[in-house]
């Protein structure tokens, strides 16, 4: 008994250095899990679906309930074990949908692959000839994954997603007074609705991109230092850049 | 209430002579918010650094919407004589806006502050989702207030420690 409870404090520390921003609670009901699984299952897991690699970690259901067809527990999403779709559980977020850390900066490229794979498995169209309930997991957990996916892939929308991760609700209707931002932001929209050929429109435009680029970038800085108060500055900047990048496209 | 309804009549709000608030045809924007879009008064500038002119520039950072209000007060009555608002955002923050530019002609600067997003609101029909336009407008004429108030404080200050020196 000992034996197994230092065995399994061992394998945390180990897992716990090695995924230093792994949630803790997930580590550790991953290891209950693996010590009670067969060896068998544990590769199966691995290795079917082989293109599903989640960075070498095994999501379980959050509940622990696991599969409700087949009760087979590492059901994430979608049971490999007998292929039935599972309820959309609201404590996964869109990160873990894609397999990656709950960090800003993501490959928006390594999305596309693993959300086709995804709908592969859940998409309603797939499911004609299943039980009206199952047919229901599927057409919210599809929509659920199609969402992950656009929210991510922008960098506006992944920065207030995860600032909502961390309790930080930024899109408040608050007013903003501060005359610098609203000044230069009031330049560059009469900018824009001055500009009349594509050329200058263009020219604006990659401007405001090179900004965003910038403010993303300070958006991170504030984000992983932890300065909130900064983080929601730069997104506000970055929401008036994206405005004025709107209005010019309607203008092309 | 009495004098404020005389007074908005007063200022001669044209687009509403005909146009009841409740609308049977359901519309997506009240026909104030389309006039206001359409014919929309007051838009321009002042001159910023012009002392009789108080500048109110904010900012919706939510919807990316900035709006900038200024008044034009005469000095010796403290009356605001003249007004204009440059907005960029949806039609009900134009709207709200240019509203606002004209509710505070002819007004006293301590009544315009008294000027509630809830009344722009119900005078445009705003549904809930835009009632954030109209309070923006409300910011900004008590910015622009504020901004004539900060610069008469300079301006004064400026002259006394004009006279002092001469003295």
């Amino acid at each position: 008994m000992k034996k197994t409870k230092t065995m399994v404090a061992s394998i945390s520390t180990l897992i716990r250095r090695t995924y230093p921003s792994t949630n803790q609670c997930n580590s550790l009901a991953t290891i209950q899990s693996q010590t009670q699984l067969p060896r068998e299952s544990l590769q199966h897991h691995s290795s079917a679906e082989g293109r599903l690699r989640f960075s070498g970690r095994v999501f379980c259901s959050e509940s622990g309930a696991g599969c409700w067809n087949c009760g087979e527990k590492a059901a994430f999403l979608f049971c490999n074990s007998c292929r039935s779709i599972q309820p959309v559980d609201d404590s996964v977020d869109y990160f873990q949908i894609f397999g990656l850390e709950k960090k800003y900066e993501i490959d928006p490229g390594s999305l596309e692959g693993k959300y086709k794979d995804w709908q592969k498995k859940l998409h309603p169209d797939l499911v004609h000839n299943k039980s009206k309930k199952e047919r229901d997991y599927a057409a919210e957990q599809s929509a659920k994954v199609t969402e992950a996916c656009r929210t991510l892939t922008k960098r506006l929308s992944r920065a207030m997603y995860i600032m909502k991760l961390n309790g930080v609700n930024v899109n408040e209707e608050e007013t903003i007074t501060d005359p610098t931002l609203l000044m230069e932001i009031m330049e560059l929209r009469e900018a824009i609705s001055e500009a009349d050929d594509s050329t200058s429109l263009n020219q604006i435009r990659s401007q405001v991109q090179e900004k965003l680029k910038q403010w993303s970038d300070s958006f991170v800085e504030a984000f992983e230092s932890q300065k909130f108060d900064d983080a929601v500055k730069c997104i506000q900047r970055m929401t008036y850049y994206e405005r004025a990048c709107e209005e010019i496209l309607k203008k092309l | 209430m009495m004098l404020k309804q005389a007074a908005k009549k007063a200022l001669g709000l044209t687009s509403r002579q005909s146009t009841p608030w409740s609308v049977g045809i359901l519309r997506t924007y009240h026909e104030n918010v389309i006039d206001h879009y359409d014919n929309p008064r007051n838009v321009g500038s002042f001159d910023k650094n012009d002392p009789n002119v108080g500048t109110g520039l904010v900012g919706a950072p939510a919807c990316g919407d900035v709006m900038k209000l200024q008044i034009k007060v005469d000095e010796k009555t403290g009356q605001i004589v003249d007004a204009r608002f440059k907005t960029f955002g949806c039609g009900s923050a134009i709207a709200s806006s240019s509203v606002a530019t004209e509710w505070v002609k002819g007004k006293a600067m301590e009544d315009v502050l008294t000027i509630k997003n809830t009344e722009i609101a119900k005078h445009l029909s705003l549904p809930p989702v835009k009632l954030h336009c109209s309070m923006l407008a409300e910011d900004a004429i008590k910015a622009a207030v504020k901004d004539y108030k900060e610069k008469r404080v300079k301006t004064n200050g400026a002259a006394a420690a004009g006279e002092t020196t001469q003295a």
